[in-house]
């Protein structure tokens, strides 16, 4: 375990332990056995991506609420049973030399033998642009307190590939089926299509003037369309197979597919997905 | 309910789900992930920047021109079936899935619709 790889697998850690989750959505992040509840709402802190409202809430009666994003405190919005909140309230950003004043507040706050909830919501002022405000890190640093405890557990190893086959075995599973035969395996909800390059070159079906726009689009866009079909692919050339949709089981939706060196740019309608994807199951078969 | 626990229930009620993972498409991180698939921190890098690039042009732009805003997205290789799914509200947010190849998209996409909102707006 690396450096680069240990806040990473501390996050998926903590995010996939047992939680209690209490009427109103309050999450209880610290129990009352726990040596350290300061440290657990640094990391709930931490954890927090997005821009949110956390409201963290001690069994005691206390509770303040900060607005958070990307790992930083950003402000101090609500504050209640807590003396000496009243300088970080009134910034519109939290600065270094609040950084004091609010360790000494999450200190009252997160007392061991109490327990310590959380309650997430929108964030209030906007706040999802500010890059600025305190580092969890900085309050962590000083408290001595590791946000990466990840425990002796060490991620399990995977049993088998995501997504990456030899590209021979992949060639072999394809062969003798061309980008035609896909289209023909969708049907009739594939209302229209045209191929570009390899053995279908210059192939089409449907209303012209449907394809016709997909035949300029191309025209403009193969070279990037190939380059983001070879970014979603184990190799550049691999066999892949694009759909693109609001929902993609209604309306209509694009699909995109690369066989032998042929790209099919189509259009598919309704829930046509599900017989595209049983068409191109089909070309594994 | 908790997003672990989230994920968990999609991967119980479709066991053709192998792995269902929560993504901030921003950060390019996935946040946590349920499913009998074993992987990687590489493998989960890797099918987040398949969601990133689903989602990118050129083929974004022409389903923009096209169709409107694309929320879904489905990659199938020579061995797998990736869905991805972008929230409708907070666009970062989104569900990277891998699933097997008999997945019925009809009953599964609008089951981790509402899960990813569910998520999305539970915080």
């Amino acid at each position: 375990m690396n450096n680069t790889t240990l806040p990473i697998l501390a996050r998926l850690s903590s995010l996939q332990a047992d939680i209690r989750v209490l009427p109103g959505g309050a999450r209880v992040i610290a129990e009352a056995h726990d040596r350290n509840p300061v440290a657990r709402l640094l990391r709930a802190a931490n954890e927090t991506m997005l821009a949110r409202s956390l409201e963290f809430v001690s069994s005691a009666g206390p509770a303040l609420t900060l607005d958070v994003a990307g790992r930083r405190l950003l402000r101090l919005t609500a504050s209640h049973g807590l003396a000496g909140a009243e300088s970080c309230l009134g910034s519109e950003v939290l600065e270094d030399e609040q950084k004091d004043d609010l360790i000494k507040l999450l200190q009252a706050l997160a007392v061991p033998g109490k327990e310590l909830r959380v309650i997430s919501g929108p964030i209030g002022r906007g706040g999802a642009e500010v890059s600025v405000g305190l580092p969890v890190a900085l309050l962590a640093d000083l408290l001595l307190i590791d946000l990466n405890d990840v425990g002796a557990e060490e991620p399990e190893h995977e049993a088998g590939d995501v997504a990456s086959p030899a590209p021979d075995r992949a060639a072999i599973r394809f062969s003798g089926r061309s980008i035609a035969d896909f289209a023909t395996g969708i049907g009739p909800v594939l209302v229209a299509w045209l191929s570009r390059g390899g053995q279908d070159d210059g192939r089409s079906e449907g209303p012209e003037e449907m394809v016709s726009h997909l035949r300029d689009f191309l025209d403009d866009e193969h070279a990037a369309v190939i380059g983001q079909l070879d970014l979603m692919s184990a190799q550049e050339g691999d066999p892949v197979c694009l759909m693109l949709g609001v929902t993609l089981i209604d309306g209509h939706s694009l699909v995109c597919a690369r066989l032998h060196g042929t790209v099919l740019l189509g259009v598919i309608e309704g829930g046509g997905s599900q017989a595209a994807l049983s068409a191109w199951r089909g070309l594994m078969a | 309910m908790g997003v672990a626990e989230s994920l968990g229930s999609m991967v119980k009620a479709f066991p053709q789900a192998r792995l269902v993972a929560f993504a901030d498409l921003s950060s390019r991180m996935i946040l946590a992930s349920a499913g009998p698939m074993s992987v990687t921190q590489e493998h989960l890098d890797r099918l987040c920047n398949a969601a990133r690039t689903s989602f990118d042009d050129p083929l974004f732009s022409l389903s923009v021109g096209a169709f409107g805003e694309p929320h879904c997205a489905v990659v199938m290789g020579p061995d797998s079936v990736r869905l991805f799914l972008r929230s409708d509200t907070e666009p970062a947010d989104a569900l990277c899935c891998i699933c097997d190849p008999g997945i019925d998209l009809a009953a599964f996409v609008p089951k981790i619709r509402e899960t990813l909102e569910s998520i999305t707006h539970g915080g």
